[in-house]
């Protein structure tokens, strides 16, 4: 037996050194070189897209508002502008800026029937190839799209109309996509027929928005695209005050909640066939990650608290009025942090169908995930 | 695990025995062993508080390194060891509700681990297996987040989310062999369980409770000084 201490001291000094040493420090650091290098964000659509074509965002108007196209791009180290301007009649390219490459504009539908027809950039097709005419994409080239919400808008506002127009309206937009055969058939069959044919609309709405995704995006070289489902916008403000609205029409009471059941349920239909279309034209697209915007947003609404969202109904900028159609109306560019509702740092809602700019935090951070599971954040 | 170890555990810090001969494994002799060890977390992750996607859980990797350590043997069947090594960085994914969004961080650990051991047979014997019971502090530190963590909790490059794990004491079993392989000169493989809980806090205000209960294989060859 060996005299202990001044060997343990020894035997072990060296290595108690060079824990202590390993052992010091400790800061928390980030790494913020995505693995994919995005030099550039394009990005097409409509209002929940749009920097400020209008000289606003469709956003509570604060300091801090980046809405979530835009907080993508930071997250590649990039910034958005506004491709095209509002004249106040028509959309001309932004001359104060020049470069931006976000060419989303509030109001943009996949089928626009207003004036200016297939060439005004309201058309979503119209906004990609105006970018397509003057470049194509490289694999350092991001691309963000959304589209459709406004024309189940539409579709849904036309089809509630049709027991006043006799459904002309409602016929009309149904005959940018479908044969006057299909239309006639459908009408004439009965409120089944009616409301479905909606559905066939939608489905063909797909179509029509994948198709123009394929020649005027795809076709160009773009490697990574992120096309934006629609989302559940039967949980929006607006539209909820429309279903409640059709409950009052059937007398309230439990045939009401049927008739707002029915209505919100057809109308979701619609919406699904879209989305489920949209999924199968890019499925196995390796190119192509289709965001599940609609069931997102249904978790939100459904468990607002795991989302840190604290009020999911109403709207956190003040009423500015009455509209034509009976819903109240809502300014962005006087919906500052001062005249929003107290709190509206945690509201889903700016106006009573877009979000704050929590909301699009929210769904940057879905994007995020499937862009970080795709390999491509 | 814990139950059969208990007893083996309690039975070795009771024991009374006189000092055996001059072999490597009597008492008295300090041990000073080097070679690898290997953490494998045996991680049970809890969700991240909100604002979150229900079920967001994270991942810990196994990781290996250089180590070694001092062996101290009390009497020629209780021995006191302490393990030491280099910082083992461990990568941090998700799972759960984000599972396949990869790595979302790093953090280097530096586990701290005083073990009482009973080694089976006597001093001379060539084989001798031993259990041990101790202390293990883990010690969290370095940190560092990916463009992921921050694209997943709405950071960015200008204000980046990152990340950090609470350092926390836990408890050690052990079962291992050793062989004296001449003299002074001997060889062990030793698995240990370590029955430690950290919190993850990211710069966001969120938290997630996390079992990480590693299992750690490791292997050395020690001289007798």
């Amino acid at each position: 037996m060996k005299p202990s201490i001044t060997r343990i001291a020894t035997a072990s000094a060296a290595l108690l050194a060079a824990l202590l040493v390993a052992g010091c420090g400790g800061g928390a650091t980030a790494d913020t070189t995505p693995q994919l290098a995005i030099n550039s964000v394009k990005v097409f659509g409509d209002s929940i897209q749009d920097s400020g074509t209008f000289g606003y965002k469709f956003t509570v108007q604060s300091s801090d508002n980046l809405i979530y196209a835009e907080r993508i791009a930071a997250n590649y180290g990039q910034t958005l502008c506004n491709f095209f301007v509002f004249t106040g009649t028509t959309f001309a390219a932004n001359t104060a800026k020049t470069g931006c490459t976000n060419y989303a504009i509030g109001g943009g539908r996949i089928t626009y029937t207003g004036a200016g027809g297939a060439a005004n950039p309201l058309n979503i097709g119209t906004q990609m190839a105006t970018y397509a005419a003057t470049g194509s994409y490289g694999n350092s080239d991001l691309v963000i799209i959304d589209g459709g919400g406004n024309d189940a808008a539409d579709l849904v506002g036309a089809y509630l109309n049709a027991p006043k127009d006799s459904a002309q309206a409602y016929a009309a937009l149904l005959g940018t996509l479908l044969t006057p055969a299909q239309i006639g058939a459908a009408l004439q069959g009965g409120a089944t027929t009616t409301g479905a044919i909606g559905a066939t609309y939608m489905t063909a709405l797909a179509d029509k928005f994948a198709a123009a995704i394929k020649a005027s995006v795809l076709d160009k070289g773009a490697t990574h695209v992120v096309v934006m489902n629609m989302p559940d916008v039967s949980y929006t403000p607006r539209f909820q005050m429309v279903l409640d609205g059709i409950a009052a029409a059937y007398g309230g009471g439990s045939a009401g909640a049927a008739a707002r059941a029915q209505s919100q349920a057809l109308f979701q239909g619609w919406m699904t066939a879209f989305n489920t279309q949209l999924a199968a034209k890019f499925a196995g697209n390796d190119a192509v990650i289709v965001i599940d915007f609609y069931k997102a947003f249904q978790d939100q609404v459904a468990t607002p608290a795991q989302f840190g969202l604290s009020n999911v109904s109403t709207p956190a900028c003040p009423i500015k009025g009455v509209g034509s159609d009976g819903l109240p109306t809502y300014d962005f560019p006087t919906c500052t942090p001062s005249t929003a509702a107290a709190g509206w740092q945690s509201y889903a809602f700016s106006d009573s169908f877009h979000p704050t700019p929590y909301g699009h935090q929210l769904t940057q951070q879905l994007i995020a995930k499937s862009l970080a599971t795709k390999g491509w954040l | 695990m814990k139950t059969k170890f208990f007893p083996a555990a309690l039975a070795a810090l009771s024991a009374t025995l006189a000092a055996g001969g001059a072999c490597a494994q009597s008492a008295g002799s300090i041990v000073v062993y080097g070679g690898a060890v290997q953490i494998n977390p045996r991680v049970d992750s809890g969700d991240l508080t909100a604002p979150s996607l229900a079920s967001t859980k994270v991942d810990v990797k196994k990781a290996s390194q250089v180590a070694g350590g001092i062996t101290y043997y009390w009497t020629d069947n209780i021995s006191i060891d302490l393990p030491l090594a280099l910082p083992f960085k461990h990568d941090v994914v998700g799972a759960g509700a984000i599972e396949g969004v990869g790595k979302l961080g790093s953090v280097k650990s530096l586990p701290i681990t005083l073990l009482a051991q009973y080694r089976f047979g006597d001093a001379g014997s060539t084989f001798r297996p031993f259990v041990g019971a101790g202390l293990t502090y883990g010690h969290f530190f370095k940190p560092r987040a990916t463009a992921t963590l921050s694209g997943i909790t709405g950071g960015t490059p200008a204000n980046p989310t990152t990340l950090s794990m609470k350092s926390r004491l836990g408890g050690t079993l052990e079962l291992g062999g050793a062989v004296n392989l001449t003299r002074d000169w001997s060889a062990s493989l030793s698995v240990t369980k370590t029955f430690i809980k950290t919190t993850g806090s990211l710069s966001t205000g969120q938290t997630i409770e996390t079992t990480l209960d590693p299992v750690s294989i490791k292997f050395g060859i020690g001289y007798r000084f």
